[in-house]
């Protein structure tokens, strides 16, 4: 048995590598469901809401602690900011979901192309 | 027979404890099924995961790989998510992926307890990893740091906008810690349920026990999704981490 040609060896290498990440990338990330995408907003917009209205009204029971009666001023307010937040939590997951769906279709198209 | 579906879980004194062992202040700490089950899945995963690897093995067995494989999947998680400067929180995301992994295949042995179906787990990993995130930030970049709240707008926009951007970043814990318990508590209820609608067909008599053969087979699927969501779901719970800390070291750079 003669000793192995360096070239072909580092050649396999290369080759084996590309394959491994190609593997990696496609095994990685599990597929997100339907259910699962919406119980991530459906998560995303109850916790807006119940940080906001925690916080107002936690500044409500401040303020009233040292003598300002607000309540319930800023319960509303923080309330509606709440929302605000859930509102642009849950654009921002379906963003990212809208992003990871375009990579796995380009990645995919890759696979059949060649 | 009890048939509660929320019975399973119920955190009470196991081994006939039923004194406290401790007290902290006035309040009793009791060892509870809980507590057993922490305890049982730090062990085994520490346990397993020393044991299984020996340096000095060219072949690797079965466990060893099985330790390797669930080391390179997190690397790789954290590498493809945070980038080179947040491999040095690997031991952080390794152990925190792990120990929620383990939570969620050890609730899935019958007659045992799932940890991370407690919102008061589930909450106190979401705020580690918020507190760490924070942490990190403030040491990185000082009061830079502070700038994650503010957006590309107008100042006259920017008023409403940063309370908004502070609030969002206070859901994060929440929806962290509700999304990992709102997923085991519904999968273990319904698998409940379902069990529970054997035992009744079953003791019904007649043509009707025949028919006890078909939500059983239902539970077989659905115990095949748990398992599905019990690795998904700690996978979540860790990628979420990467990402929040990745925004944490670099800030906007990513967009």
């Amino acid at each position: 048995m003669t000793a192995p040609d360096p070239d072909r060896l580092t050649d396999l290498g290369k080759r084996l590598d590309e394959l491994q990440t190609k593997q990696a990338d496609r095994a990685k990330r599990p597929p997100p469901s339907q259910s699962g995408i919406a119980f991530r907003f459906a998560t995303e917009m109850v916790a807006g809401l119940i940080v906001g209205g925690g916080l107002g009204w936690g500044i409500d029971w401040l303020f009233g602690h040292f003598g300002f009666h607000t309540k319930p001023v800023f319960l509303i307010l923080f309330f509606v900011l709440g929302a605000t937040a859930g509102i642009r939590n849950v654009v921002r997951a379906a963003g990212e979901i809208n992003a990871e769906i375009a990579r796995k279709r380009s990645s995919g198209d890759e696979e059949t192309g060649s | 027979m009890n048939l509660n579906p929320m019975e399973q879980f119920a955190v009470k004194p196991i081994f006939g404890l039923s004194q406290p062992l401790l007290h902290i202040g006035s309040h009793p700490i009791f060892f509870t099924n809980q507590a057993l089950l922490l305890v049982i899945v730090a062990l085994a995963s520490a346990l397993f995961l020393s044991l299984a690897v020996k340096p000095n093995r060219l072949v690797p067995t079965r466990a060893q790989s099985m330790a390797e494989l669930s080391y390179e999947f997190v690397a790789n998680m954290i590498h493809s998510a945070t980038g080179e400067d947040g491999l040095k929180f690997f031991p952080f995301v390794f152990t925190l992926f792990i120990f929620v992994l383990c939570s969620n295949f050890f609730g899935m042995i019958p007659g045992s307890f799932t940890v991370t179906s407690q919102i008061a787990v589930t909450f106190a990993l979401a705020a580690l990893v918020i507190g760490l995130v924070i942490v990190t930030g403030f040491m990185k970049h000082g009061f830079g740091f502070l700038k994650l709240f503010v957006p590309h707008a107008p100042w006259y926009l920017l008023i409403l906008l940063i309370p908004i951007e502070v609030i969002s970043f206070l859901t994060r814990p929440i929806s962290l810690s509700v999304r990992l318990f709102a997923n085991m508590l519904a999968g273990h209820t319904m698998l409940a349920v379902f069990g529970g609608f054997v035992v009744a067909l079953g003791s019904a008599g007649g043509i009707l026990s025949v028919l006890s053969i078909a939500p059983m087979l239902l539970i077989v699927a659905i115990m095949l999704l748990e398992l599905l969501v019990a690795f998904l779901q700690a996978y979540v719970f860790a990628i979420l981490t990467c990402i929040y800390l990745n925004e944490a070291l670099h800030l906007h750079d990513h967009h």
